[in-house]
C-alpha cells in the first residue's frame, strides 16, 4: 500500500480506490461491488444513488468499517479502512437511539469527558439540530424527524471527519422529509463536515449534494458522477435545479433499465 | 391505548360474568341438596370454612410458612438462574456446556424431582427451598440466556460505530435490552414458585398451604380444602399482578 503517496493531496479526505467486494455463500459467490472508484474532497457533500439492491448500502458499510474483507483500498485520511472508528459518524435509516436512555444519555454514550463538559457539549449539539431542551426526554417522546436529528447530533458530538448517512430520511413521511432536507443542509453548512449520503430520492440528492455518484447494479459500478455547482441554500423551484434533476433522472433511469434486463 | 372508566368497567364485567354464573349455579344446586356435600360443598359453606380458618389462625400460619418458602426458594433459584444465565448468555462456550444439563433437569418434571430431593434433603425446610429453587431456576435461566443472546444486531453495530468499550456495551446496551425478557422469566418463575411450594408441601410436609390441602382431604373437609385452594389462587394472582405493575413502570421505554 502506497497510502501516503496517493493522498499527498490533503484536500482528498476519502479515496475509494478500485474497491470490490464479494459475498460468498456455500453455493455461489456474489459480486456486490465491482471496481468502484471515486474521491471525496474535504467538506464535500456527496450523494450515492442507485437502483435498490445495487450494493450502495454495502459500499457505505465498507467505508464505515462494518463490512470488511474487500479488495482495493478505502483510504480515509490516507489510512486504509479496516474497522469502525470515531473518525466516521454513521447515521442509519432507523435513528437507533437507545429507548431506555434519555436523549442526553444517548448523545453522551461512551464519552469519557467529565460530567460538566459533557453537559455543555450535549447542549451545544442539541442546539445545532434544533432540539434545545430535550436533554431529559426519552426517544419515545420524539417524532421521527426529531429522533433522526438527535441521532445526527449523537454522531456530530464525536466530531467525526466524515459523516456517513445511510438513507437517513428514508423512513420519514414526505413533509418531514422535506423539512429534514433543509435541516441537513443547514447542519452541513454550519459544521463543514464532509458527508456521504446513500439515498434513492433524486430530488433529495440534487438538493443537497456537491456531487452525485450514480451506481449501476449487479455488480455495483459507478455509472456516472454529476457535479451540481448550485449555491447553497438551494432553491428547488429554480430552472437550473430542474435541469440538473432531469439529467440525474435520465442517468438513473438507464441504470434501472440495465438492472431489469 | 387509553381506556375510559366505562370501558374498564365493561371489561371487568366481561371477565367476571362466567365465574359468577358458575358460582350462582353451584350455590343453587348446593342449596337444593343436589350436590353431595363432602364432594362439592356450596360456596356459602366454603366461605364459612374460610372464615373459620382465618379466625382460628391456622390460615395465617400456613400462608406465612408457604410465603417464606416461596421467598427463600425463589431468591436462590433466581440468583442461580441470573448468574448462570448471564454467564451463558455472554460466553457461548459455557452455554454449550450447560445446555444439556439444563435440558435434562428441565425435561424431568418438577414433581418427579420431589422424591429424590426429599430423599437427599429430608422433609424439612431445606428440601422445600430446593424444590422451589429448581422450579424457579429454569425460566429465569432460559429467559436470561435468550434475552442476552438475542440482542438486536443493530445495537451491536451501533456500539462498534461508537467504539464503546466492553463495560459500557454491557451496562448500557446488553443488560437494558435483555431486561424485559429477563423480567418475563421472573414473572413465570414466581408463578412456578407457588406451584412448586404447594407440590412440595403436598408430597412431603407437615406445614404450609399444601399440607393444609392434604390435611383437609384426610378429614374429608372439602369446604376447607376448596377455601385453601382459593387462597392459593389469590396469592399467586396477587404476586403476578404486583410484578406486572413493576414491569409496567420499569419498562415504560418500551411504549411505541
Amino acid at each position: 500500500m502506497q497510502a501516503t503517496e496517493t493522498t499527498a493531496d490533503n484536500s482528498v479526505i476519502l479515496d475509494i480506490d478500485h474497491v470490490s467486494k464479494e459475498f460468498k455463500t456455500r453455493l455461489k459467490t456474489v459480486k456486490a461491488i465491482d471496481d468502484v472508484n471515486f474521491k471525496v474532497q474535504r467538506g464535500e457533500f456527496i450523494s450515492v444513488i442507485g437502483p435498490s439492491g445495487c450494493g450502495k448500502t454495502t459500499l457505505l458499510r465498507l467505508i464505515a468499517g462494518l463490512e470488511t474483507n474487500y479488495t482495493g483500498n478505502i483510504l480515509l485520511n490516507g489510512k486504509r479502512v479496516e474497522k469502525p472508528g470515531l473518525d466516521r459518524g454513521v447515521i442509519f435509516q432507523d435513528h437507533r437511539l437507545l429507548p431506555w436512555l434519555t436523549i442526553e444519555e444517548n448523545l453522551a454514550l461512551g464519552l469519557t469527558d467529565d460530567k460538566t463538559q459533557i453537559n455543555a457539549l450535549v447542549k451545544q449539539y442539541l442546539h445545532k439540530v434544533d432540539l434545545d431542551g430535550f436533554e431529559n426526554s426519552y426517544p419515545r417522546q420524539l417524532s421521527g424527524g426529531m429522533s433522526q436529528r438527535a441521532s445526527i447530533a449523537r454522531a456530530l458530538i464525536r466530531q467525526p471527519d466524515i459523516l456517513l448517512l445511510d438513507e437517513p430520511l428514508g423512513a420519514l413521511d414526505a413533509l418531514t422529509r422535506y423539512n429534514m432536507q433543509e435541516e441537513l443542509e443547514k447542519i452541513w453548512m454550519n459544521n463543514e463536515t464532509t458527508m456521504i449520503m446513500i439515498t434513492h430520492d433524486i430530488e433529495e440528492a440534487v438538493y443537497l449534494s456537491d456531487r452525485i455518484v450514480v451506481l449501476d447494479s449487479r455488480p455495483c459500478k459507478v455509472r456516472e458522477i454529476f457535479t451540481i455547482p448550485l449555491e447553497h441554500p438551494r432553491n428547488r423551484e429554480s430552472k437550473e435545479f430542474e435541469e440538473y434533476r432531469t439529467c440525474v433522472v435520465s442517468s438513473f433511469r438507464s441504470a434501472v433499465a440495465n438492472y431489469s434486463i | 391505548m387509553e381506556l375510559t372508566i366505562k370501558d374498564r368497567l365493561k371489561r371487568a364485567g366481561n371477565a367476571v360474568i362466567f365465574p359468577f354464573i358458575i358460582l350462582l349455579l353451584w350455590q343453587i344446586l348446593g342449596s337444593m341438596g343436589i350436590l353431595y356435600e363432602t364432594i362439592l360443598p356450596a360456596p356459602t359453606k366454603v366461605a364459612k370454612a374460610f372464615v373459620e380458618i382465618v379466625k382460628d389462625g391456622s390460615l395465617a400460619i400456613d400462608v406465612w410458612v408457604s410465603l417464606k418458602r416461596v421467598l427463600i426458594g425463589s431468591f436462590f433459584g433466581i440468583l442461580a438462574g441470573l448468574t448462570l444465565g448471564f454467564i451463558s448468555g455472554l460466553v457461548p462456550f459455557v452455554e454449550r456446556l450447560l445446555q444439556p444439563i439444563v435440558d435434562i433437569i428441565r425435561q424431568i418434571s418438577l414433581y418427579a424431582w420431589i422424591p429424590l430431593i426429599v430423599l437427599w434433603f429430608g422433609i424439612g425446610e431445606l428440601s422445600k427451598d430446593v424444590i422451589i429453587a429448581r422450579g424457579v431456576f429454569i425460566p429465569v435461566y432460559i429467559n436470561c440466556v435468550s434475552g442476552i443472546k438475542n440482542i438486536q444486531k443493530e445495537y451491536v453495530e451501533l456500539s462498534k460505530v461508537l467504539e464503546l468499550n466492553k463495560a459500557t456495551f454491557l451496562r448500557r446496551i446488553v443488560f437494558p435490552s435483555a431486561s424485559p425478557v429477563i423480567f418475563t422469566g421472573l414473572r413465570l418463575a414466581v408463578g412456578d414458585a407457588w406451584t412448586a411450594v404447594v407440590a412440595a408441601e403436598v408430597l412431603g410436609g407437615l406445614t404450609g398451604l399444601g399440607y393444609a390441602l392434604l390435611n383437609a382431604k384426610e378429614f374429608l373437609k372439602s369446604d376447607r380444602l376448596i377455601a385453601v385452594m382459593f387462597v392459593i389462587a389469590i396469592l399467586a394472582a396477587v404476586s403476578d399482578l404486583a410484578l406486572k405493575q413493576i414491569e409496567k413502570h420499569a419498562f415504560k421505554w418500551k411504549e411505541n
